[in-house]
């Protein structure tokens, strides 16, 4: 079967699962999964600027911009979540956007250290701006709603999460696939000789940043209504590592490997959660994996059916799968 | 058609070209010939607007390129196949043509270019779904050559194309040299390899250390005795 066919497969195969999930698992299982698609949201969106070759280690700042934004528009101004997710949304993008637009010539660890820096910017302001956040007492934040009804139940919940999810799947998925994705692959890979080629490199890592903080916007207002509590420390610098380790443990040179990672690495690392054994555990998965799965875990299906034909005929070479 | 007057490029406090002019007319090949460091990679840098240039000017019909962004020289029809990495060596053949016709949004004047182009290199019809950088030596370097035509440039800059190929492979290549001058693009020839720069231009300059120190018709160079001497080991 071709490799596109198989895929498509496995995607149909995984959506249906999910929805039928509250059908057969508990409440706890829904509350589980609606989180690890909101950190799929998170990994994937994370995905265009690597692409680029940025090392954004502040994605988590955008998610919590997003959340506070529509947090508190839905709070204080009775906005509906509809409008309120998009305005979080946009307003992370509009923020990537001022961050981007300087930070952009600076390359590698430089950018990455611009990026640390906001990321602690912006936990810091949502803790000292008291009046407005409520800062580290934290803020409640009211219900999901959708077209006027309150989503009150975990189970639709879940769903919102699902349909959130797979739309900003399908955004990235077609966006990579396109003209757009080859060049910012073609970036990331040789930024020298695209702009020879008359690629506007600015630009397009611009679009690629701004296009990533867009989704961890959409990510952290849907958080912030499902969670119904935000607490600025959860914004920090930790979990815009995971978001990266997430990238680079599920693989870096296929669209599903920010998905993967996402889901193998939230999941296991479920019963951390919020304990310091988190970060310990994220760190030694990056560690095997740098060691062990250099490409990440979407190569590993590949290297064990490469064991598998190299065994009984060892003559045989099989072409590396392309990426 | 390239009017190119007391051109310098620093390098921090490094002067890599210390005034250089050449031109290029319509439909010609003129080749920089010289030894490592000379300045040949650099005044192509600065003609694609990869380096600003720190004084001098640079005319390309008529337009003045000092101070344009890459993208734009490329769009006024000047393609680089700059030396070194020249692929995305992780795309297919394919994604690597897709790339070199970039600013080409028109999809049919993409396809009849890419029609010519196989026309000329049917390996790369064949090996389109392939990875570049599986590619040997002289097929990569006939992909950098092809990519750069994808943007139906007027003026083709080729930086050591017969870098780190077999004298066949050279050979080759100068033959498809000879092919796209035949198609009326101008082209300057960046080489070490001054005895197939030489016998492929019409005209030739030599440079050392950031400066001309000879120019004329390629068939002079070629019986020069210093030109002999320094870089064709005779």
């Amino acid at each position: 079967m071709p490799s596109n066919a198989r895929a498509a497969t496995v995607f149909v195969a995984v959506v249906a699962l999910l929805i039928a999930l509250p059908f057969v698992g508990g409440d706890y299982y829904i509350y589980l999964f609606a989180l690890v698609f909101i950190n799929v949201i998170l990994a994937a969106s994370l995905r265009p600027s690597l692409t680029c070759g940025q090392l954004n280690i502040g994605h988590s700042a955008f998610m919590c911009i997003g959340a506070y934004t529509s947090a508190l528009l839905a709070k204080n101004l009775g906005v509906p979540f509809e409008v309120s997710l998009l305005c979080g949304a946009l307003l992370a993008a509009v923020v990537g956007l001022a961050i981007g637009y300087p930070s952009l010539r600076l390359r590698g660890v430089y950018f990455a250290m611009v990026t640390v820096a906001f990321v602690e910017a912006i936990r810091l302001i949502a803790s000292i701006w008291v009046p407005l956040t409520r800062g580290n007492a934290g803020l409640s934040v009211p219900k999901p709603s959708l077209l006027g009804m309150s989503l009150a139940t975990r189970t639709s919940q879940y769903y919102l999460a699902l349909v959130l999810m797979l739309i900003v799947l399908v955004i990235l998925y077609k966006l990579e696939r396109s003209r757009l994705g080859l060049v910012w692959k073609s970036i990331g890979m040789a930024e020298n000789l695209a702009q020879s080629l008359g690629v506007d490199i600015a630009n397009h890592k611009l679009l690629a940043f701004t296009l990533g903080c867009f989704f961890a916007g959409v990510a952290g207002a849907f958080y912030a209504h499902f969670i119904r509590f935000l607490f600025p420390p959860e914004f920090g610098f930790l979990l815009a590592t995971n978001i990266l380790v997430y990238n680079f443990v599920g693989g870096r040179g296929h669209f599903a490997g920010p998905v993967v990672g996402a889901v193998f690495l939230s999941l296991l690392s479920e019963p951390f959660r919020g304990s310091p054994y988190e970060t310990i555990f994220f760190s030694i998965v990056m560690l095997l994996t740098i060691l062990f799965l250099p490409g990440g875990l979407i190569t590993l299906p590949g290297k064990l059916a490469g064991l598998r034909r190299w065994r009984p005929t060892s003559g045989t070479y099989a072409p590396p799968a392309s990426a | 058609m390239l009017e190119v007057r007391d051109l310098k490029v620093r390098y921090g406090a490094v002067e890599a070209l210390k005034g250089l002019s050449f031109r290029v007319s319509e439909r010609s090949i003129v080749s920089l010939i010289g030894a490592n460091g000379a300045g040949k990679t650099t005044s192509l840098r600065a003609l694609t607007g990869l380096v600003q240039p720190s004084g001098g000017e640079v005319r390309f019909e008529n337009t003045s390129l000092v101070g344009l962004a890459p993208h734009e020289i490329v769009r006024l029809g000047i393609a680089h196949v700059p030396e070194g990495r020249r692929l995305f060596p992780k795309m297919t053949v394919f994604e690597n043509l897709k790339m070199g016709a970039y600013l080409r949004t028109s999809k049919a004047q993409m396809a009849s270019t890419l029609a010519m182009i196989y026309e000329h290199f049917p390996i790369l019809e064949e090996r389109g779904r392939q990875l570049a950088g599986s590619l040997s030596g002289g097929e990569q370097q006939m992909l950098a050559i092809a990519r750069a035509l994808m943007s139906r440039p007027k003026l083709l800059l080729l930086d050591e194309p017969s870098m780190g190929l077999s004298p066949i492979m050279t050979a080759e290549i100068g033959k498809i040299i000879r092919q796209i001058n035949a198609l009326d693009v101008s082209i300057i020839l960046v080489e070490q390899n001054a005895m197939l720069a030489l016998t492929l231009a019409r005209y030739g300059y030599v440079l050392q250390t950031g400066a001309l120190v000879l120019q004329g018709d390629a068939q002079e160079l070629l019986q020069d005795d210093g030109v002999k001497k320094a870089y064709l080991g005779l």
